[in-house]
């Protein structure tokens, strides 16, 4: 440093010194808190909610319980009235930060810390609470670390307990971004240096892309190293760099926006995602290729792909091709199908690998896609209902007519169509594809595609097949109008589709689509008749499909539904549930949140049945369900009087009678005997 | 798509890579090579045969200064000293970081703080800071005689404590370095490092 400069600090210090205060001077006070009770006049034996609400300037952070590779946790030490005692502080959810590969788990803006204070019981009111609480802590920028102190005092008075609404609405959206209880416990296993950790998880539940898991057990993991999120099933499973080897890690599994929820992993088996070598149970493998051929074989009387293939097949009668002919159209047809599926199959394998959530007709999720099926689906059953001809462009479908190209692409075709009518039937054999190792799942596409093409197989190479098939004739055609109603469903199907996934708007754009196109094959077709050269309008008809692809990409996908509820169920409010209680109808109150697996297993299992609806309705009980999937306070508040920490929570209101907690874990038997005991 | 590729190929590299950028304990510590204050080039190897005690330094880090304005780090160098070991201090700080020191300054630190260090390496690039995956200041490692890595981690277990309050800490270096003399294993080998992080290169 200049002697210039030297000076200059040596004043400034003076200065900032001699007038405490008066300016911010760098490493003091980058950090202040502030204290406040959710109540200033606690009722005795009562227990009142302390907020540290720290605010940090502008680019330095303070840190969360685990600090990571550096840092510090904050430490208190409070002086307490005789009597009182102070829990543990509790931190929200953090954010992480990463400089030169040293982890922080830091807060960047202002953030509050919660504790909470146990006033005993026998105190008379009035009586004055004195609090004072040190808390040291460290706070730093990207370059600069410094630990502060600030001694903080907070006068309480012993009284009625009551919480204004301007406090609690600060609690309330403090306590937002706290993890929440998980409720079901986490599975972690250590191998060759890598940590897996299965947290129970709903597959329906969203999760960001920010989803990471937060150590709380010092050591047990790498901080620094990249995280792995994947989903299988229930379960999330954290791939990351072990640190230790730990009895059990706890941690906060944040999935953005503030949102996370306590884990407690114990030490299990964790299914490791495949690898290649172990144990692969071939004969297991076997029977699913067996399943799925099978399920490629019924695919060919579904709607989506029945009229493709009768048509195919009675044009190869009709050509009356020869043996080599027939062959070659049959292997051509076969290599269409086999490709689309194994190339849907081995898309949504790499997919599934890179960590996004996707199953089976998962490009049947996109709108888009769904409406180019819808147009070409329309086409094809305007074509077979005689409209026109497809006879020109000779690199399209070419359904009705021979060679190995064509039967090549109507093959692709169909495997393509077909996809949305594989769930049903092949559920099983594809939930089985995804989590066998990758080859065994290709296996399964292979199967699928193999089954899907068999028919046809035959009839290539078996000419006894072929000779049974009836003699062509004028039948053929009102056979082939005939076959067209079913793709005409399968169009339906789709706009409902469509609809699904874009609302009433994206429906009625995709129907108007669908009209345009229809009325420009209709010209196509008329222009066929008398013999016109129709290039323009195949122009038109692509242009039209683009226009409309490209229009339905802009569509916003309306909110998703509310949470899927039992027949007849209202949102849960407290004045709801006096209401109910006053009219003296007995209560069903249930609490559960889109990420708690136990929640969605008792629904389905035993609250959304038909025979525990039906014993509702008889015994007429209302219910309410509280939906807690966003940590709504409130609802929160609610739980936490019930002495549950969180979802799931079942109350039973008998008419005129004690409420009761009913346990975690429900059965239909349980609910059913609920309205008549 | 190319978040999924990117992820990929991180994931690959985390992987791999830090087997090499990670001293394990019971294992051989790296070698390195590294110009202390006064220009001379010191190596590990060297000290083959005594015990070397590796310290991560930060002049300018609040944690630091108070080991060293309370006399505990150099207490603690002493008494490494006096056991037969030798104190080498790091700085990993990159230029234009907080407690980045040219040779000089550096000089004049260790006088002023009156450091018992045997030597004050500068390793601005933080290629050994790295390679032992230093990451807080302080941030201590032993390796005995043999060259095997005998402990990691913090020099003491109150990493909030204030000057008054250090004499009751536990100071871990000073009980490894005496269960290391006496030819016992280290009961304490592994502890979570506290500080200010090391402030290398990006």
């Amino acid at each position: 440093m200049s002697k210039f400069g030297f000076v200059l600090m040596t004043l400034l210090v003076g200065f900032a010194a001699a007038m405490p205060g008066a300016a911010q001077q760098a490493g003091q006070d980058n950090l202040t808190v502030e204290l406040v009770a959710e109540t200033d006049s606690p009722a005795a034996g009562s227990e009142v909610t302390i907020a540290f609400v720290a605010t940090p300037d502008p680019g330095w952070h303070g840190y969360w319980k685990n600090p990571g590779d550096a840092g510090l946790d904050t430490r208190l030490d409070w002086k307490l009235p005789a009597g009182l005692t102070a829990g543990e502080l509790r931190y929200p959810v953090p954010t992480r930060l990463l400089i030169s590969g040293i982890m922080n788990y830091v807060y960047k803006g202002s953030y509050t810390q919660l504790a909470t204070l146990k006033i005993p019981a026998g105190l008379a009111t009035g009586t004055a609470l004195p609090i004072t609480v040190r808390a040291d802590y460290l706070v730093c920028t990207d370059e600069v670390c410094v630990p502060e102190t600030e001694n903080l005092a907070i006068r309480l008075t012993v009284g009625d307990g009551v919480i204004s609404g301007e406090r609690r609405a600060r609690f309330d959206a403090w306590r937002r971004v706290f993890p929440k209880p998980l409720g079901s416990e986490a599975k972690f296993s250590i191998a060759d240096g890598v940590a897996r950790i299965a947290i129970p998880y709903p597959a329906s539940a969203a999760i960001s892309d920010e989803t990471y898991f937060y150590p709380l057990t010092t050591g047990a993991l790498n901080y620094a190293a990249p995280q792995k999120v994947t989903r299988d099933g229930d379960l999330l499973v954290i791939e990351t760099k072990a640190g230790g080897t730990p009895q059990r890690i706890e941690g906060v599994l944040a999935v953005g926006a503030g949102q996370g929820f306590s884990v407690t992993a114990v030490s299990g088996a964790v299914a490791v995602a495949a690898t290649g070598e172990a144990g692969i149970d071939w004969s297991a493998a076997l029977i699913a290729f067996g399943g799925a051929l099978l399920g490629g074989l019924i695919l060919n009387v579904m709607p989506c792909v029945f009229p493709i293939l009768s048509l195919k097949a009675l044009s190869l009668a009709k050509s009356g091709a020869s043996e080599g002919q027939a062959r070659g159209e049959a292997l051509a047809y076969t290599a269409g199908v086999v490709l689309v599926v194994l190339a849907l199959g081995g898309l949504m394998l790499g997919l599934r690998a890179g960590g996004a959530s996707v199953g089976w007709a998962f490009q049947l999720t996109d709108p888009r896609v769904i409406l180019l099926l819808l147009l070409l689906v329309l086409g094809i059953a305007l074509n077979l209902a005689g409209l026109f001809e497809m006879m020109t462009p000779r690199f399209a479908g070419r359904l009705a007519s021979g060679g190995s190209g064509g039967a090549f692409m109507t093959g692709a075709l169909a495997a393509f169509i077909a996809t949305p009518c594989t769930g049903p039937f092949m559920g099983a054999a594809l939930g089985a594809a995804l989590v066998l190792p990758w080859y065994v799942a290709i296996l399964i596409f292979l199967g699928l595609g193999l089954g899907l093409a068999l028919p046809f197989l035959l009839l290539g190479f078996v000419p006894a097949l072929r000779r049974m098939l009836p003699k062509p004739g004028a039948w053929m055609d009102t056979f082939r109008k005939i076959l067209s109603v079913p793709m005409f469903l399968t169009a339906i199907a789709l706009a409902w589709v469509l609809g699904g996934l874009t609302g009433v708007n994206g429906m009625a754009l995709g129907l108007t689509l669908a009209l345009a196109l229809a009325v420009v094959l209709w010209v196509l077709g008329r222009r066929q008749v008398r013999g016109a050269g129709n290039g323009a309008a195949w122009a038109v008809a692509v242009l039209v499909t683009a226009a409309g692809v490209w229009l339905v990409s802009g569509i916003e996908k309306p909110a998703a539904a509310a949470a899927t509820a039992a027949k007849g169920a209202e949102p849960f409010s407290e004045t709801r549930l006096a209401a109910l209680r006053a009219e003296g109808r007995p209560v069903f109150a249930y609490f559960t949140a889109d990420w708690c697996v136990t929640c969605k297993v008792n629904e389905k299992t035993a609250i959304e049945t038909d025979a525990v609806a039906s014993a509702f309705k008889d015994g007429n009980v209302a219910v309410l369900v509280g939906d807690w999937t966003d940590g709504d306070p409130a609802l929160g508040r609610f739980i936490e009087q019930h002495n549950r920490a969180g979802v799931p929570l079942y109350l039973w209101y008998p008419k005129g009678g004690e409420p009761r907690v009913l346990p975690q874990v429900l059965t239909q038997g349980m609910l059913t005997a609920l309205p008549g005991g | 798509m190319n978040r999924v590729i990117a992820f990929g190929v991180a994931m690959i590299a985390a992987m791999a890579i830090p087997a090499a950028a990670e001293q394990a304990n019971g294992q051989k510590a790296t070698d390195f090579k590294l110009t202390d204050a006064s220009g001379k080039t010191v190596q590990l190897s060297d000290y083959r045969g005594k015990t070397v005690v590796l310290e991560w330094n930060n002049p300018g880090c609040p944690f630091v200064q108070r080991h060293y304005e309370s006399g505990n780090m150099q207490k603690t160098q002493t008494a490494a000293k006096a056991g037969g070991a030798v104190w080498l201090t790091i700085n990993s700080g990159a230029p234009g970081k907080q407690g980045y020191m040219e040779a000089p300054a550096a000089r004049k630190w260790v006088g002023d703080s009156k450091s018992a260090a045997a030597h004050y390496l500068l390793d601005p690039k933080g290629i050994v800071g790295k390679g032992y995956a230093a990451k807080t200041t302080p941030h201590i490692y032993i390796i005995d005689g043999q060259g095997t890595l005998r402990y990691q981690g913090a020099i003491d277990d109150k990493p909030a404590a204030r000057i008054d309050e250090m004499p009751a800490a536990r100071n871990h270096a000073v009980a490894a370095l005496n269960e290391i003399k006496a030819g016992k294993t280290v009961s304490v080998a592994q502890t979570q490092a506290y500080g200010c992080s090391v402030k290398y290169a990006e």
